[in-house]
């Protein structure tokens, strides 16, 4: 059963509340804090009242409670199922989770079960054991807060190296790659896993010298034809991205997408891969290119 | 019946989220077609479970009301919530924490020793609260099928005790992490998090679809059925004819797309006897239904049918379309050569001359192929085909794009 009150907010509220009872150390406002903290914007009318009024007698007058241990429950089979499927991706390798206590149950899927038909085929190779190597280090740093040395290559093949602090380790599905998300000198740098060559692991950062950049973002208007389904196509093609949408008439969206600098080539191809159902208003910059690639294909196309 | 934020049935939550969350720009009016109550009582419910991911905009149309998220920034797929809002009775949660308490020093107890139990723990409070032995013997029986609890005999009588807990979920801490976003049925990671006092958040994602998520139920339903070697039932419903239908089917595999989050189950069709694909977010319920023997052969059949498989259609008549696309590659340009090997599924890329390449392929429906050849515009110097309503969709394509842009300066 994967939809389940055990699995949910209230549950997990209430056994937190109860550890702080158990402890001695629930009061009012503990509680108030507790429910925010673990359940939804609307638990805070339920569940302290539920608590107090009777409804669910867990708790005493004096905030104890009448049980005589902290809260705790057991893997479910789902929950270990999942647990032993997670053994057969490759990419377990990065993390070496322990299988011990997983030995009764059946994996919940297999990787065969599953195609990622339209995934890039130049994905990140996790079992390499260098690949594997910095994936942990790294890891390791962002999880003890440490500075990084990182040696890598770029596309072009040139060196760098850079004292760093990692801020995230960022895995794109569709390019079935991991990437370093770090800066150097104030400007935002991202790294392929795949393109590095060392990581050493250093010293602690220290509280004031940790600002994640910003990356620059960018916003692009365009408007949206309805015809071939092409709106909920590119309402789920683009829904990685924030956007906004707006109806401007019959069968006629106005959309806003905002996306990263960095991304704007991949963006563009992405539009122009839906035809002429789509039509890019703003920004000119990104309009002056499809217009020039458009030029040299009618070009190649009358060649012909 | 009095507002709840916490639902019975997450059925009816999937289409509200899904809409909220893929369009944005539709007003109440456009929703309370059926119910303004259902409607008022639905946002509401999302709003408390989504909190910031909330957002609202005036049009002239009215107010809209939508879910927006940068899933870039998100470490947390935030529509996990919905699936943790399940209702339950009072009963319910006092049973589960004074159960797992009088159980928790691992001996293993009757039924009548746990409700003496729950009775001593309950007999503080002055409001009665009354629990009856046959349901706390229903409960022990669902702890124990959903694995929390292990029942034993011992002579004629049941006894129940925690199920071992050897897993340390520490060693699992960022693998559930990344697994709950990237794995499929990722919410059972998002359960898993909850466990631990801090989930890490070192990982965020590019390309990142969350919607899914809310088909979580269908595709473990028909997990289940394959594990079992089933045939199963389903029901799919139509918006565009708004209607349901029901097929009796094998399912074979779940083809996911990477660059829509799009998920569909590929089954074999008893009644129209060929493989055919159901996207999940149409699948209302999957119902098994009898064991197939001849699972191997329908299993087969998925082998051979993928050879030829551009995404996931397959054409009007599961006939064979053959497709050249030749593309021009500029000095320096050997970036475009290796999208091209990257990002063909099937086929073969071969060189024409030092800066033209033909990729050919044989594929179910070369229509599939127009959004990624347009991706090369700029640089197509043919595309050929023997569906030729392809081969005419993409040149009257390109000349309406051109004239789109400007006429004759592009």
């Amino acid at each position: 059963m994967i939809f389940s009150e055990i699995y949910g907010s209230y549950f997990k509220a209430v056994s937190a509340i109860l550890s702080k009872a158990a402890d001695g150390a629930l009061t009012e406002k503990e509680l108030t804090r507790t429910v925010l903290e673990n359940a939804f914007g609307e638990s805070l009318i339920t569940i302290p009242a539920r608590l107090t009024d009777g409804s669910w007698p867990l708790l005493t007058p004096d905030f104890g409670t009448p049980l005589k241990h902290k809260p705790r429950m057991p893997l479910t089979t789902l929950e270990k199922q999942w647990l032993k499927a997670l053994l057969l991706d490759p990419r377990i390798r990065l993390f070496a989770p322990s299988g011990e206590g997983l030995e009764d149950v059946e994996p919940l899927f297999t990787p065969d079960q599953f195609v990622y038909f339209d995934r890039y085929t130049d994905g990140d190779d996790y079992s390499d054991p260098l690949y594997i190597e910095h994936f942990r280090s790294i890891l390791r740093a962002l999880r003890e807060k440490r500075k990084l040395l990182v040696c890598f290559h770029g596309h072009r093949g040139n060196r760098r190296s850079c004292v760093c602090i990692p801020y995230k380790l960022e895995y794109s599905s569709k390019d079935d790659k991991f990437r370093l998300i770090t800066a150097f000198r104030n400007k935002p740098v991202t790294v392929n896993l795949s393109r590095i060559d060392s990581v050493q692991i250093l010293d602690p950062w220290e509280e004031n010298e940790y600002s994640p950049p910003r990356e620059r973002e960018e916003a692009l208007v365009m408007e949206l034809i309805d015809s071939r389904n092409a709106l909920e196509r590119a309402m789920l093609h683009f829904s990685d991205l924030e956007k906004e949408t707006e109806r401007i008439g019959e069968g006629r969206y106005r959309i806003t997408l905002h996306y990263l600098r960095g991304d704007e080539t991949e963006i563009l191809i992405r539009i122009l891969s839906f035809g002429p159902v789509l039509k890019v208003l703003e920004p000119e910059s990104m309009v002056s290119q499809i217009r020039e690639r458009l030029a040299r294909q009618m070009a190649l196309t009358a060649e012909e | 019946m009095a507002y709840s934020e916490l639902i019975k049935s997450f059925e009816k939550i999937r289409d509200y989220m899904r809409e909220f969350y893929i369009y944005g720009f539709k007003s109440r009016e456009d929703y309370t077609k059926k119910s303004a109550r259902s409607y008022d009582d639905e946002r509401r419910r999302i709003e408390s479970w989504l909190g910031g991911y909330m957002a609202f905009r005036r049009s002239s149309e009215g107010k809209n009301v939508f879910i927006s998220v940068d899933n870039r920034s998100v470490t947390f797929n935030p529509l996990h919530s919905a699936w943790k809002a399940k209702s339950f009775t009072d009963k319910d949660i006092v049973l589960h924490f004074c159960i797992l308490d009088i159980l928790s020093d691992g001996t293993a107890r009757g039924v009548t020793q746990i409700s003496d139990g729950v009775a001593a723990y309950l007999s503080h409070t002055e409001t009665p609260f009354e629990i009856d032995e046959s349901t706390v013997r229903k409960k022990l029986k669902e702890y124990s099928e959903l694995g929390i609890l292990r029942g034993e005999k011992a002579g004629r009588s049941l006894l129940y005790r925690l199920a071992d807990s050897r897993v340390d979920l520490s060693s699992w801490e960022d693998a559930a992490a990344y697994y709950s976003e990237e794995a499929p049925l990722g919410v059972i990671g998002s359960y898993l998090l909850d466990r631990q006092e801090e989930a890490p958040e070192h990982f965020r994602y590019k390309h990142h679809y969350l919607l899914h998520t809310l088909d979580t139920q269908v595709l473990y339903d028909a997990l289940c059925a394959m594990k079992e070697k089933r045939c199963v039932d389903i029901v799919t419903f139509s918006i565009r004819k708004d209607a349901e239908r029901e097929h009796r089917v094998y399912p074979l595999r779940f083809y996911i797309s990477t660059q829509t989050g799009r998920e569909y189950l590929l089954a074999y069709h008893y009644k129209f006897r060929k493989p055919m694909f159901f996207r999940l977010d149409t699948v209302r319920s999957i119902q098994a239904g009898p064991v197939e023997t001849r699972h191997e052969k329908y299993e087969g059949f998925a082998v051979k049918f993928d050879e030829n498989l551009w995404g996931v259609s397959t054409g009007g008549d599961y006939s064979l379309d053959h497709v050249e696309l030749t593309i021009r590659v500029g000095d320096s340009e050997s970036y475009i050569l290796d999208r091209l090997e990257r990002e063909k599924r099937h086929g073969r890329i071969e060189p024409i001359d030092d800066h033209t390449y033909k990729f050919t392929a044989d594929v179910y429906d070369a229509g599939e192929l127009l959004m990624w050849a347009r991706s090369f515009i700029g640089r197509v110097v043919r595309f050929e085909s023997d569906n030729s309503f392809a081969v005419t969709r993409f040149y009257d394509d390109l000349g309406r794009m051109a004239e789109m842009y400007g006429g004759e300066e592009a």
